[in-house]
């Protein structure tokens, strides 16, 4: 066995006894310098991800946080040297955490706080001003076979719970003692420019702009509303508003 | 409003394309502080980053590391190539570093004699290596494989170690000398780890700086540590980055500017991040030693 | 309108119709989204880089303890801001401690 493989089992297992052959100047015992190693490993992944999950660290505390955090560590400790993305299966984990079965919606919370660090580091990608989308308005019958590509920041998470708003109680916007937890919420996370954007959205918005993220064409993503609540004009108003729409492409080719 | 500005700074826009780091101080770049360096353009000698946290599509990172790379140079500081490891080099992540070398252009690219990975899993830790003829090997050629990959000299950063090895044949400055000689890359002195180091190994911190190459040396580090016990109730010091450069440490960094001459020197802070204006400050006093120093070599 | 009876030619001039007032929508001085019934707030939260070369502190026992997660040898309940909220699924509701066995991997 190498002696890195050693190191590296007793670093992620206190349990397991320190590799053999490490010495200190005094005689002194060894394994408590090694707990220096054991430390900044757990608790660096452990700060990673609370730096990644302020919400859900408010939510459940940062004790709890911390312990639950720890267990993930040790399951799922990162397979890449980019520490940005790490923890992108937490959510996964306190969904089925037993302890934190009492917070539900902690898990959706999570997922939202996941989708808002993809979209900071989201690619850059030109969109689409107003004028060229009513450019490619003029020929009207193209529309229906038209398919619209967002942003690559453009994200979207539906949530039987509140997370939009249980998030939103955490930046000083909402009072969370008024949110109702069970209300199911539609959340579009988005980064146009240098910031990164929350919106709550319907349920029949967040339904069309879904299709149009698979690629469905503007018909089929319409036929498909849901036309008792669904507001084709507020739902467009927004994607050229907040400038996600980076091309709209017709059976005709691509527009400008 | 007719305002005088900036045209008095010296550094800054004429040398964001030198070739190398200037002999002045510098800051470790941090997100919390982009938008007062873009608005105020402090007058420091360069920048450093973290290579990994840049390794992103897009967003912020990007756009505002862009913005200050106009009117600074530049140093990239891997902490993730785990130079020291068993395993391979991660193919990969070198491509991902050429790239970002590529689109940055810095005057300097350095990693630390340690290893931080163990097969696909990444320990996020610089962790110790024993200083034998194997390690020197292995060290050497991941070094070789990365110089020859980014097609430029890498500076290589002396760590800050808490447990030593029984296997080890060679000390610590012999072990680094002959890295530098045998693969040609230059040395990043960090005086804080030879602090560290030598107070947790009860040795001369003095004596390691007079023994390292000094010819070699691309950049200096400071920061600060924290300082524990051991299980003999001896001083551990732990290289937090999270305090002040402690005042043994700026002795040490004084003797070091005496041996060495002026060098590219950065004040590192990666715990407690304190306002821009207390790491202006402290590379201000970084740079006063690095100006008598320049005196007195212009004097000699 | 209804649903049914939406043709292509229908669609498109749905389509049409809502885009050109999207258009005209952005292009007015207030904002769309001030006029919609949806939640919208901005922020330029600027995210830690998370690789350095730092150490912790060397006191803390969080690498050096295991944390048992069998049975009831997990003692911590959720005890943040959760608190403050109402949750309908919960029968034991927050603060109480559950036993529970550890779930398979």
């Amino acid at each position: 066995m190498s002696t890195q493989h050693e190191f590296f089992d007793a670093l992620l297992d206190p349990a397991r006894p320190i590799p053999a052959g490490l010495t200190t100047w005094n005689g002194s015992d060894p394994a408590v310098r090694f707990a220096v190693y054991r430390n900044n490993v757990i608790v660096s992944l452990i700060d990673a991800l609370a730096d990644s999950y302020p919400v859900a660290q408010e939510l459940v505390g940062e004790e709890f946080f911390r312990a639950m955090a720890r267990l993930y560590v040790d399951a799922e400790p990162p397979r890449s040297r980019v520490l940005a993305f790490y923890g992108t299966s937490f959510p996964d984990f306190i969904e089925h955490f037993p302890p934190a079965a009492s917070v539900p919606y902690l898990s959706d919370v999570a997922r939202l706080e996941m989708l808002r660090v993809r979209a900071y580091h989201a690619a850059e990608c030109a969109t689409l001003p107003a004028d060229a989308i009513a450019q490619s308005l003029a020929d009207v019958d193209q529309l229906p076979t038209s398919v619209i590509r967002f942003h690559p920041s453009v994200r979207l998470l539906r949530s039987q719970y509140a997370a939009a708003s249980l998030w939103a109680a955490h930046q000083g916007i909402e009072d969370i003692a008024t949110v109702d937890p069970e209300v199911a919420e539609n959340v579009l996370v988005m980064r146009p420019h240098v910031d990164v954007e929350v919106i709550r959205v319907s349920a029949s918005t967040a339904d069309f702009i879904a299709r149009l993220l698979d690629g469905a064409t503007l018909g089929t993503a319409v036929e498909q509303a849901n036309l008792a609540d669904f507001d084709l004009r507020n739902t467009l108003s927004l994607l050229v508003q907040k400038q996600l729409i980076s091309s709209i492409t017709t059976s005709r080719g691509k527009q400008p | 409003m007719p305002t005088v500005i900036s045209s008095a700074l010296p550094g800054n826009g004429a040398s964001a394309s030198a070739p190398n780091l200037p002999a002045r101080a510098g800051v470790g770049l941090k997100p919390e502080h982009f938008r007062q360096i873009i608005d105020t353009q402090p007058n420091l000698g360069f920048f450093e980053i973290h290579a990994e946290n840049y390794m992103v599509d897009g967003g912020p990172f990007h756009h505002y590391l862009t913005r200050i790379r106009e009117n600074y140079p530049l140093s990239i500081h891997g902490v993730g190539l785990s130079i020291g490891g068993e395993t391979a080099i991660d193919v990969t992540h070198l491509n991902k570093l050429a790239a970002l070398i590529d689109r940055y252009e810095p005057q300097s690219f350095s990693e630390h004699l340690a290893w931080s990975s163990h097969g696909d899993v990444f320990l996020n830790d610089l962790l110790p290596l024993p200083y034998d003829a194997q390690t020197l090997q292995r060290v050497c050629d991941h070094i070789d494989q990365v110089q020859t990959h980014l097609k430029r000299r890498m500076l290589l950063e002396n760590p800050a170690t808490y447990v030593e090895f029984a296997a080890s044949t060679m000390a610590e400055t012999d072990f680094i000398n002959e890295v530098l000689h045998r693969t040609g890359c230059g040395l990043l002195l960090d005086v804080n780890n030879v602090y560290v180091s030598c107070i947790n190994h009860h040795r001369n911190p003095y004596g390691a700086i007079d023994a390292l190459a000094h010819q070699s040396v691309g950049e200096i580090h400071l920061a600060g540590f924290a300082q524990e016990q051991d299980g003999a109730g001896d001083t551990l010091l732990i290289d937090s980055h999270g305090s002040p450069v402690a005042q043994a440490v700026w002795q040490l960094y004084d003797y070091a500017l005496n041996r060495i001459g002026p060098v590219a020197t950065l004040i590192e802070r990666d715990n407690d991040i304190p306002s821009f204006d207390v790491l202006f400050e402290e590379a201000g006093q970084a740079e006063k030693l690095l100006q008598s120093h320049t005196v007195r070599e212009n004097a000699a | 309108m209804s649903s049914f009876t939406m043709t292509q030619k229908t669609t498109a001039a749905a389509l049409a119709l809502a885009f050109g007032a999207a258009l005209s929508v952005t292009a007015a001085p207030v904002s769309a989204a001030d006029k919609m019934a949806d939640m919208e707030k901005c922020f330029g939260v600027a995210l830690k880089g998370k690789n350095d070369c730092k150490a912790g502190a060397g006191t803390t026992c969080a690498g050096t303890s295991k944390i048992d997660h069998q049975g009831n040898a997990w003692s911590m309940v959720p005890a943040g801001t959760c608190t403050k909220t109402a949750s309908k699924t919960s029968p034991t509701g927050f603060g109480q401690l559950v036993e529970f066995k550890k779930k398979k991997a």
